[in-house]
C-alpha cells in the first residue's frame, strides 16, 4: 500500500496525541492523586435517614489529626448542615445523601462536585488549605425550588474551629 | 475568440505521480490546528482543571 509521506506524519502524530491524552489523565490519577466519585460510600435507607447512625444528625466530626468527616443531607431545597464548618489545613471526607430526589453537590468554582442520589451515599475527600468561604449549589434539577438550593462551606482558621460546633 | 483561447489553456494537463503531490498548504493548516489543540489541552488540563483547587482526592 502506498501511503503519502504527509499522511504517515499525520498518522504518527495523531497516535502520539492519543497517547499524550491518556498519559496526562494517568498522571493526574497517580502523581496528583485525583480520584473519581464511585459507589464506595455504600447505600442507605433513604426513607429512614433519621434512624441511620451516619445521617440521623448531619454534622462534621473529627476522625484523626487534621482529618474530618462531614455527613451532609441534601434535600428539597436545602443542604444540612448549613454552613458546613471545617478547619483550615485539613482533609475532609464528605458523605452526602438525599432523602427525596436526586440532587447535586458542587463546591462552587472547584472540582469538588458529585451527584447525590437517594439511597446512595456519595463520598468525596477534599483538602482545605486556607481559611475562607465557599458556596455549595445543587446542580441537578430537583424541583420548583431548585434554583434557590444553596449552602456554604466555611473554612475556619484552625484555632477558631470547634468540632461539633455546627449546632 | 477569447473563450476559445482559455479553453485551450485549461486543457494543458500536468501529470503528477502520487509522491509528487505535496499539499503544503494543507499540511501547514493541519499543523496550526494541531498546535492549537495541544495548547488547549495543556491549558484545560493543567491550568483549568489541576489548578482549580479543591479537587477530589479520595
Amino acid at each position: 500500500m502506498n501511503i503519502h509521506s504527509y499522511e504517515k506524519i499525520w498518522l504518527v502524530v495523531a497516535i502520539l496525541l492519543i497517547v499524550g491524552f491518556i498519559s496526562t489523565v494517568t498522571y493526574g490519577a497517580t502523581a496528583v492523586g485525583i480520584d473519581m466519585v464511585d459507589d464506595e460510600g455504600g447505600t442507605v435507607n433513604a426513607s429512614a435517614l433519621d434512624e441511620d447512625p451516619r445521617f440521623s444528625e448531619p454534622r462534621v466530626e473529627q476522625v484523626g489529626d487534621n482529618e474530618y468527616e462531614a455527613y451532609v443531607i441534601a434535600q428539597q431545597y436545602i443542604f444540612n448542615p448549613d454552613p458546613i464548618r471545617v478547619p483550615a489545613n485539613s482533609t475532609v471526607t464528605f458523605f452526602i445523601t438525599s432523602p427525596d430526589v436526586i440532587h447535586g453537590f458542587e463546591i462552587v468554582g472547584t472540582n469538588a462536585n458529585t451527584m447525590v442520589i437517594p439511597g446512595q451515599v456519595a463520598k468525596i475527600t477534599v483538602n482545605f488549605n486556607d481559611p475562607g468561604e465557599y458556596g455549595i449549589v445543587c446542580h441537578e434539577y430537583c424541583g420548583s425550588g431548585h434554583h434557590t438550593m444553596e449552602g456554604s462551606v466555611v473554612v475556619q482558621p484552625e484555632d477558631e474551629f470547634e468540632p461539633g460546633g455546627d449546632e | 475568440m477569447q473563450d476559445g483561447r482559455d479553453m485551450e489553456e485549461e486543457q494543458t494537463v500536468r501529470e503528477l505521480s502520487h509522491d509528487e503531490f505535496d499539499p503544503n498548504g494543507t499540511l501547514a493548516l493541519i499543523a496550526v490546528y494541531f498546535v492549537i489543540l495541544l495548547a488547549m489541552w495543556v491549558f484545560m488540563y493543567f491550568v483549568e482543571f489541576l489548578g482549580n483547587e479543591l479537587t477530589v482526592v479520595g
